[in-house]
């Protein structure tokens, strides 16, 4: 049986098994749901596939029920046209599409929770705009989405990928990890470079908290798609540079779900700290409730 | 673990406790009832209650009762969709004590007749867990074909049961049985690796000193 219960094992089954870690991760799908590699894969092409059709479905005029949320993507776009883009081409489509993701669900359209629906946008939002930008067969894009499950899979066993439970840090955190080792990947990054690009991502988001304004899966979880996307990009650029996490990969997943089981309960999901208790989300709320 | 539930479910957002799950304890509701719902009344309790109208969570329910799934593009429409089809649904608070934080009190009556009563609750990441049939304490997630039977608190009922299922080459995933005090109202859950036939769950309901049989199943 091939199963890892931490980022050290998935390096050692890769070379154990003289296997790319994509192959590890989806050689332990099979066997635990019984299926073969190629219904495996298809099923995994079927997700990357989903989150495509999100993008694509996007609509701009879409606003969600609080009145919160919608157009950012939208505007996003329009400035990127506009010849003033800050950040350079494949970083404005990173943010123009967590955007549009987070505003799509936010607006009860069809997303792939990844790994949770408040932080759908980071994976797609990388994963798409690298694809876009560099011209790149979808088969490559799969392998790289078994990185970010395997990756996943070992940070909710350790230590969470619920808000409630560990704070922000668990979904946009992880989604940012999660999606900086694919991208890694995809970018020809070897395993200690991928493990590495998660190590970073995930420290530059510990300590995040989870503080929704009313509750809602809108304020401030939308725009942290975006820089959950772009901490990412950052975290996959400085492991492919060649620098080193100081702290072990398996540690800071470790710290992060001590760091959630310190967070006060106000900051996790309970809509009673934070942005959540501002004058501007209160004035938000007497609007909710008043209809 | 499912990578599956890394990378998914598909659903329709914003929530996956508050929207997913909702549509999920719906659908096993409906299931359960095991016949179209003519009228539901649909009780939720707190962050279901505080949070429901922003996350959609009462056209998920109601999606659910319809016996759509949490990656069904209709599930915003729910409520015009019940209208059109003469599906009477009320919506109110309910008033429960020490209740899980996202649960909901539902009272479903079929085309046919048949009533039930459920208390689901939406446990986060889209699982959920069914806590009460009819008033009598549960547990179980809907993840496997589920057989839940009242009976009168007497020897013999679960032996009835099992044979049953041993004889239809069922295998048992899990059992748990309650009662409300002895001699009185008992409940067995039961889930299972395979599907139970129709007609063994028809046999099940003829048998003296068994009140109800209500199922759910997997397939369709």
């Amino acid at each position: 049986m091939i199963i890892y219960h931490s980022i050290n094992d998935l390096v050692s089954l890769s070379e154990q098994l003289k296997l790319p870690m994509w192959q590890v991760i989806r050689k332990a799908d099979c066997e635990a749901r019984q299926v073969s590699e190629e219904e495996s894969f298809a099923t995994m092409k079927k997700m990357y596939q989903t989150m495509k059709q999100t993008d694509a479905d996007y609509d701009k005029n879409l606003v969600s029920p609080s009145g919160m949320a919608g157009g950012a993507g939208e505007k996003m776009r329009v400035f990127n046209a506009s010849g003033r883009n800050l950040a350079g081409e494949y970083l404005g489509l990173v943010m123009e599409k967590a955007l549009k993701t987070g505003e799509s669900n936010a607006c009860m359209k069809r997303i792939v929770a990844a790994p949770t629906a408040g932080s759908c946008g980071v994976i797609p939002a990388v994963f798409l705009s690298f694809e876009e930008f560099n011209h790149m067969l979808e088969d490559r894009m799969v392998e790289a989405m078994y990185i970010t499950a395997g990756i996943g899979a070992v940070i909710a066993e350790n230590a969470s990928i619920a808000g409630a439970s560990g704070g922000c840090q668990a979904e946009i955190g992880s989604a940012s990890a999660m999606a900086a080792a694919g991208l890694a990947y995809l970018q020809g990054g070897d395993n200690e470079c991928i493990v590495h690009a998660m190590a970073f991502a995930l420290k530059n988001m510990l300590g995040l908290t989870c503080d929704p304004v009313c509750g809602l899966v809108e304020v401030p979880c939308i725009k942290r798609n975006s820089a959950g996307a772009v901490n990412a990009v950052t975290s996959a650029q400085m492991a492919l540079a060649g620098i080193r996490s100081a702290i072990a990969p398996d540690e800071v997943i470790d710290s992060m779900r001590r760091i959630g089981n310190e967070l006060p309960a106000c900051l996790k999901e309970t809509g009673m700290g934070g942005l959540a208790v501002t004058e501007s989300a209160m004035k938000v709320k007497e609007k909710l409730d008043a209809r | 673990m499912n990578i599956f539930d890394i990378i998914g479910p598909v659903m329709v957002g914003p929530s996956s406790s508050h929207t997913a799950g909702a549509v999920r304890i719906g659908y096993i509701s409906r299931k359960l009832l095991g016949e179209n719902v003519k009228s539901a009344e649909i009780l939720l309790y707190g962050s279901f209650l505080a949070t429901g109208k922003g996350h959609g969570t009462q056209k998920a329910l109601v999606a659910g009762l319809m016996g759509m799934k949490a990656d069904d593009n209709r599930i915003p429409y729910s409520l015009e969709l019940a209208e059109e089809l003469g599906i009477e649904i009320t919506f109110g608070e309910a008033l429960l004590r020490d209740a899980h934080p996202n649960s909901v009190l539902l009272r479903l009556l079929g085309e046919t007749g048949r009533t039930l009563e459920i208390m689901g609750e939406s446990l986060g990441g889209g699982i959920v867990n069914i806590a009460q049939i009819d008033g009598i304490a549960t547990n179980f997630s809907g993840d496997y074909p589920t057989l839940v039977v009242h009976n009168i608190d007497q020897p013999g009922h679960v032996t009835e049961v099992t044979s049953m299922l041993a004889h239809k080459s069922v295998n048992i995933a899990s059992m748990q049985l309650y009662r409300s005090n002895r001699g009185g109202d008992a409940v067995m859950v039961i889930e299972c690796d395979q599907e139970v036939p129709a007609d063994s769950i028809q046999w099940l309901e003829h048998i003296e000193g068994i009140k109800k049989v209500t199922y759910l199943s997997l397939q369709g």
